[in-house]
């Protein structure tokens, strides 16, 4: 049985004929971390608020631990939480703000105390432990809240976007903390994010939604690799991945401005019957070495570089197929300029292929 | 740096700021020296300088406060007018804390009309409805009693108001994340929404303490007893006795005067910025 189960959650809001969480159904393992990730407005924080109990559930059960919550109060669910903005108590210090809730459970102070300690030193606060939460930095504000949620000895740690509001390079050394803190306590653990970055880096499992509902659960790798759908591989990995809508003629994939590529028996077996097809691949399939040209000299295009982005480690080179925006991720010894023109093909086995209705993988 | 003509402006504004101040201070200037003085040096500075001057220390420089301390029953009368006013402090907080808090966080039926009706009796001045305020007292037999006069006081739309404003801005994810940490709504509202919203707390605080001292018509109206009475009428009943010297009626007056000056120098920062957080926070 699974330690936290959702079964066909759906809520709506009084007054929205549309639900914002449709038919939302999961099971999660004890000591998983979940990461629910997904544009603005796709349902993640309100699923994870239901989880929480600061929403109603409109339809569908909640289980904890074997145990029905969707009436029991958010105090009695053995859940923590981590707030987008802190939510530490302002006129608090950062000891008084961690040890709060174990006051008000009536632990006894030694263990209080105890816990206390422990929390500040494995967050490293021990220079901070006296300090209001506005004579400390984002990162450091965002501690204490980490502090807090992991003294209560909560079966669940529940994140909404906790790294939102800290700058790029702090995000990336919290992210850190978060996943060792994670390793070291074995919560179960559900992680909110906009951020595909770091539900990539984080997560055991990613649960990627869009308009309430959920596109796919997975592995990291499953979605980025295996996306169940266009909206999926759009969303996953960075670049984005790059999409041609093509027709399907005589085994061949024909591009909008009539470029041919040429399918592999595999390929023309997965799109028989088909005759129009969106087509996926990703920068890094995008291939311009000399070893791919040799081995696929049938499907050899050629690329006018239209803008190179240095990103240090690799370079992003922009070029039009098919009259269409392609972005391709190359090696930083890649050297090449704006205004040339270069060979490329497509790494067969990375290619994706949509349905151009539905949207959905044609496996 | 300021330069020659900006710092003769800045000296010719200071000096009539000056000189306005002095204006409006002359006559807390002629109290305040005259209260040290026996009657007859009252008289007799009367139309000189030295009626804006106290006079030279001597043992009897006090001797007004003295009599008034010790031979009348001011000390009393104002030893009833802060316990008054700390009971209609404390109540006042937590009833008009309570329903600005519920104004301002907890959804229910009707409560933008109901915030409505509070800034509408925030326009009814308290004369119109002293009448029902005093039968009603008078009706459950509480005239006469500290209960009796507290009793309309503690229910204030402005402080109501104040509050709603202030306790809108507060962020809902510290209740969300207090709810997690055991922390019941009661508890949570007076261990962190007024902690949280202590410049309007001190606000009411300052406001509420100077209604109940500079009150008048309510508590003549409700005492009758020489006892229970406030410093504003007790100053009445004091200065209204013959054996009543000038100088103690001066005294009086001081002391009664003093004390609201005082706060507002004091607090003025905090009223300043408690009113302040409570505009333009419309939710």
């Amino acid at each position: 049985m699974a330690f936290i189960e959702l079964k066909n959650i759906c809520k709506q809001y009084k007054g929205n004929p549309k639900n914002s969480v449709t038919d939302f159904s999961l099971d999660i393992d004890e000591g998983e971390f979940i990461a629910f990730v997904g544009p603005s407005g796709c349902g993640k924080s309100t699923t994870l608020r239901m989880i929480a109990g600061f929403e109603d559930i409109t339809s569908g059960e909640l289980y904890i631990d074997g145990r029905k919550v969707n009436e029991v109060k958010p105090a009695d669910r053995s859940i923590a939480m981590v707030f987008q903005n802190y939510a530490l108590y302002p006129h608090m210090s950062v000891e008084k703000n961690i040890s709060y809730g174990l006051k008000n459970m009536k632990v006894p102070a030694d263990q209080i105390k105890e816990k206390t300690d422990w929390a500040i030193r494995i967050l490293g606060l021990e220079e901070y432990r006296k300090r209001k939460p506005k004579n400390l930095s984002g990162g450091q504000r965002q501690r204490v809240a980490l502090g807090r949620a992991i003294v209560k000895d909560s079966k669940v740690f529940l994140m909404d976007e906790p790294l939102s509001n800290l700058d790029a390079k702090l995000r990336v050394s919290m992210r850190n903390e978060i996943s060792q803190l994670h390793k070291k306590l074995k919560n179960t653990t559900i992680y909110v994010t906009h951020d595909q970055v770091e539900a990539m880096t984080m997560a055991d499992r990613i649960v990627l939604m869009k308009d309430g509902i959920v596109q796919q659960v997975g592995k990291p790798m499953e979605l980025y690799e295996h996306p169940d759908n266009i909206f999926v591989a759009g969303f996953i990995g960075s670049p984005q991945m790059n999409f041609f809508h093509c027709k399907v003629q005589d085994g061949q994939l024909v591009f909008p401005d009539g470029a041919k590529y040429q399918l592999t028996n595999e390929q023309n077996h997965k799109l028989a019957g088909r005759s129009e097809v969106v087509m996926g691949i990703r920068g890094e399939d995008i291939k311009f070495s000399d070893l791919y040209i040799q081995q696929h000299p049938e499907n050899i295009m050629d690329a006018l570089i239209t803008n190179i982005e240095v990103m240090g480690n690799e370079n992003n080179l922009y070029f039009e197929i098919g009259g269409q925006q392609t972005v391709a991720r190359v090696d930083k010894y890649e050297v090449c300029q704006e205004g040339d023109t270069r060979q490329f093909v497509f790494n067969p086995d990375k290619m994706h292929f949509f349905d151009s209705k539905t949207e959905r993988t044609i496996r | 740096m300021l330069n020659k003509q900006q710092k003769r402006k800045q000296i010719v504004l200071t000096a009539l700021m000056i000189a306005v101040s002095l204006l409006f201070l002359f006559p807390v200037i002629w109290l305040i020296a005259n209260s040290f003085k026996s009657d007859a040096q009252i008289t007799a500075d009367m139309n000189s300088l030295s009626a804006f001057l106290p006079p030279a220390l001597s043992e009897n420089f006090f001797k007004n406060y003295t009599d008034v301390l010790f031979g009348t029953k001011f000390a009393r009368y104002v030893g009833n007018t802060l316990l008054y006013a700390f009971i209609v402090i404390v109540l006042g907080i937590i009833v008009n804390g309570l329903a600005g808090y519920a104004l301002a966080k907890i959804k229910f039926p009707g409560r933008e009309k109901w915030m409505m009706i509070i800034m509408l009796l925030m326009i009814v001045p308290m004369e119109t409805i002293i009448t029902i305020h005093f039968l009603f007292i008078a009706k459950v037999g509480l005239l006469n009693t500290v209960v009796g006069y507290v009793l309309p006081g503690i229910v204030n739309p402005f402080n109501i108001y104040l509050f709603r404003q202030t306790f809108i801005s507060l962020p809902d994810d510290v209740w969300e994340a207090a709810q997690l940490d055991h922390c019941s709504p009661m508890r949570y509202f007076f261990t962190m929404v007024l902690p949280m919203a202590k410049s309007v707390v001190a606000t009411v605080a300052v406001f509420t303490f100077l209604g109940v001292w500079n009150d008048y018509l309510w508590p003549s109206l409700v005492f009758t007893s020489g006892d229970l009475l406030t410093a504003q009428i007790g100053l009445n009943a004091i200065t209204a006795n013959d054996n009543t010297t000038t100088g103690m009626t001066l005294a009086v007056i001081t002391m009664v005067t003093i004390p609201v000056i005082l706060i507002y120098s004091f607090f003025s920062k905090q009223i300043v910025e408690g009113v302040m957080t409570t505009g333009g926070k419309e939710g």
